[in-house]
């Protein structure tokens, strides 16, 4: 029953996917298909693109339900995983180049989500106590970070880009990387990181 | 502790969880960290950081009809084993052809070359249909002995890198039923080779697609290659 199953943490719910069960499923959607589009979003920066990747996502985490495993994250962990790779595909074959300079230089639009539960509005926190843990990041290191994991640049690519050394480059993602741990603790919601 | 060469790695761990290492330095370091604790213990030290990183964008609602879109072909698929499907009703988006994919309307592919047949009684060499659009430098062929009940060898060459963490898969396509073959990667060079140990006597083609690592039990694009056989 409806009421049964929403009360399943992620990791019961995806049992229920991989035995094959839509409403699991659906469920599983429910919870993370937000933070997927919106990870899409900001990659892509256009919010057709972002529902084809996010669609092409969750269907790719149903035929491969199977695959999940618990011992290696979250379910959230991996979902935000498989659609961060998506959307590099996107880039990478060029469907977005347009729009992507745009959302890096950080023109974006805004649209508000609609605060409708409890979760929603814990994830929303979350979402601001990383992107504080992000600022608190030297300007250098925060981009570098972002051209990176967001713009699917390779080091390479950033160097020749931020014109600096490929050394310098990888130096600014593993100090960044380092300080934004050190930020984190008690931001990221309980359990969703492992 | 370190490994051999640490120094050569000594930054790399940042990048590697941002997916910034090319194909080939991505590799190379994984295969350092076999052997670098160091390393290792780096990477499970920054890895909640870059994990929390998608977390960190401004939280927007999808449109009903995502959801909508999306359920009716999980519904349409069921608890039995995912098959392909010859059409989809809600499709609309702009990335059709990927998302076509996983139903393997075959057939449908177009941009393809031409594919040819030659060799021998025994042995055929068959050119595989590249999708130019996505694989533009891209060949392949298949040798099969025989009638193929004793399987075939795949080989290209000009294969560009699929994408951190992905790999190429194989697949056997029977009627509208497609089963999964081995994954395999491109060298350096752009080439790479896989067995099909597996009877293909009966089988319609054999087809390959881009895959995360490890592979999949169904596809999850449009194939890149096809070989008619
Ligand atoms: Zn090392």
């Amino acid at each position: 029953m409806a009421s049964d199953i929403r009360n399943l943490a992620d990791e019961e719910v995806m049992q229920l996917v991989q035995g094959g069960n839509p409403r699991a499923f659906e469920l599983l959607y429910d919870r993370h298909g937000g933070a997927a589009f919106s990870l899409a979003y900001r990659m892509v920066g256009n919010r057709v693109t972002a529902e084809d990747i996010t669609q092409e996502a969750f269907l790719s985490i149903w035929r491969s339900r199977t695959r999940y495993d618990q011992a290696r994250g979250s379910v959230r962990t991996w979902v935000l995983g498989i659609v961060h790779n998506r959307a590099i595909d996107a880039l990478r074959r060029g469907m977005v180049h347009d729009r992507r300079r745009e959302t890096l230089d950080g023109v974006e639009e805004r649209h508000e989500a609609r605060e409708r539960t409890d979760v929603e509005a814990a994830r929303r926190e979350e979402a601001r106590g990383v992107r504080d843990a992000l600022d608190t990041l030297p300007e250098e290191q925060r981009r570098t970070i972002e051209l990176a994991y967001f713009g699917g640049f390779s080091h390479s690519q950033i160097a020749e880009m931020l014109e600096m050394p490929i050394g310098t480059v990888k130096g600014r993602m593993r100090l960044g990387l380092e300080k934004m741990r050190k930020q984190l603790t008690g931001v990221v919601l309980p359990g969703e990181l492992a | 502790m370190t490994g051999p060469d640490h120094a050569r790695f000594a930054d790399d761990a940042g990048a590697y969880l941002l997916g910034a290492l090319a194909d080939d330095e991505r590799a190379a370091f994984e295969l350092h960290m076999e052997s670098c604790p160091d390393c290792r213990n780096q990477v499970e030290q920054l890895r909640p950081a870059a994990d929390a990183l998608p977390r960190s964008v401004e939280q927007m609602n999808p449109p009903d009809r995502l959801r909508a879109s999306i359920m009716d072909v999980v519904r349409a698929e069921g608890d039995a084993a995912p098959r392909p499907r010859r059409e989809r009703p809600r499709l609309r988006f702009s990335l059709r052809p990927a998302l076509a994919g996983a139903m393997l309307v075959l057939g449908l592919l177009v941009g393809f070359g031409v594919a040819q047949l030659t060799g021998g009684e025994d042995e055929r060499t068959i050119t595989a249909k590249v999708d130019d659009a996505r694989l533009p430098t891209a060949s392949a062929e298949l040798r099969v002995e025989g009638d193929g009940d004793d399987g075939a060898a795949l080989t290209a060459e000009g294969l560009p890198d699929p994408g951190p963490g992905r790999v190429y898969q194989a697949w056997i396509a029977r009627g509208d039923k497609i089963s999964p073959a081995p994954t395999f990667v491109a060298d350096r060079d752009g080439s790479g080779s896989v067995a099909l140990p597996e009877d293909l006597s009966g089988a319609d083609a054999v087809l390959v697609t881009r895959e995360r690592r490890g592979g999949a039990r169904v596809p999850g694009e449009m194939p890149v290659m096809r070989v008619d056989l």
